[in-house]
């Protein structure tokens, strides 16, 4: 049970950090999780196998659409962006997390932390 | 700097799951690899430590193989509706007229019932054999792990289509030509509805209950996971 609630969670998170981060710019995959990583001061890491899996099945439902293009030193990369109907997820999602933080903090007080 | 692309086909197959990923997954992983590799031997980690960080990505690559297989099927979202709606409803959409197409050709004549000077048209052999199309639709869409409200949509699928025709075609001609309603009360729109609409989804709906059982146990399960 607790498991499944964490893996809820991470999946959830994950989700909102990829399309935030996606809603600025489009990136692909190894730039996504260093800038995950930078602006979360390590917080939140992406791996190659935690990743993919999430922004493959956000592709599949049409949250984000992946086109390859040549980076900046000239090398294919899958460069991914938010589609409209990413957009739209995005409010909700953010209100979702942030009911939860609410909750958690009148709880527990996470915010003070 | 190896050939990375080599190194994930190799890893993310094995004798028990064939590889069928496609080229441009194993690509683009490929390349998240070499730009990790890359970046660490940019912070002075020589070769071996750098790919060995790189490959530290990934914990087991039958797991992601299978993460993202399943990531990238379209079976689960797409056709899980497709199965356990549209499919057993559109059988049951083309059975049921089918079968009235069929009597109507047969010359079977109708009973027909007089309420005033307005006609009750009952096909009764059809109507007799519509619960048995409702269960066989909410059958094909229990099989398929519908949930309860697509079980009953399915089962009297026939007679919402005929509601939904009716609700389409009534205000459309009502708006082309109001005086051609004139000559009809409103009871006989009643009427039309009860023999069309009410009567075949009754006889759909006796089909259609048995299969709508397990429902609480199934939706909360739903509801819960």
């Amino acid at each position: 049970m607790t498991k499944r609630i964490r893996s809820k969670i991470a999946r959830g998170s994950g989700e909102l950090a990829i399309l935030s981060i996606l809603s600025e710019q489009q990136l692909y995959g190894f730039e996504i999780s260093r800038q995950i990583g930078e602006r979360t001061g390590g917080a939140l890491k992406f791996t190659l196998a935690s990743l993919y899996p999430l922004l493959y099945d956000m592709e599949k439902r049409g949250w984000v659409e992946g086109r390859w293009q040549a980076n900046h030193a000239g090398r294919d990369r899958r460069y991914y962006r938010l589609t409209p109907n990413g957009r739209k997820q995005l409010a909700p999602l953010k209100k979702e997390w942030r009911t939860f933080f609410h909750a958690l903090d009148t709880l527990a007080g996470v915010s003070h932390a | 700097m190896p050939d990375w692309k080599t190194i994930v086909r190799e890893r993310m197959s094995s004798p028990n799951s064939p590889l069928n990923l496609k080229e441009d997954v194993i690509a683009e992983l490929a390349a998240h690899l070499e730009e990790i590799c890359e970046e660490a031997r940019l912070c002075n980690l020589d070769e071996p430590a750098a790919i060995n960080l790189a490959l530290q990505e990934v914990d087991d690559w039958r797991v992601l193989a299978a993460s993202i297989r399943r990531a990238k099927s379209e079976e689960d979202s797409v056709n899980d509706r497709t199965k356990s709606l549209w499919l057993p409803a559109m059988a049951n959409l083309i059975v049921a007229p089918g079968l009235l197409m069929i009597i109507q050709k047969l010359a079977v004549q109708p009973r027909v019932l007089w309420i005033g000077d307005m006609a009750l048209v009952l096909y009764l052999p059809w109507l007799v054999t519509l619960p048995l199309f409702g269960g066989l639709g909410a059958f094909l869409a229990k099989r398929a792990h519908a949930r309860f409200v697509h079980r009953l949509i399915v089962g009297l699928s026939p007679a919402l289509a005929v509601l939904g025709a009716f609700a389409l075609v009534l205000p459309v001609s009502l708006v082309i030509d109001r005086q051609a309603f004139r000559h009809f009360p409103f009871a006989y729109f009643v009427l039309t509805i009860c023999n069309w609409v009410v009567l075949p989804a009754f006889a759909l709906l006796l089909g259609t209950l048995p299969f709508l059982g397990e429902l609480a146990a199934l939706d909360t399960q739903r509801g819960t996971t």
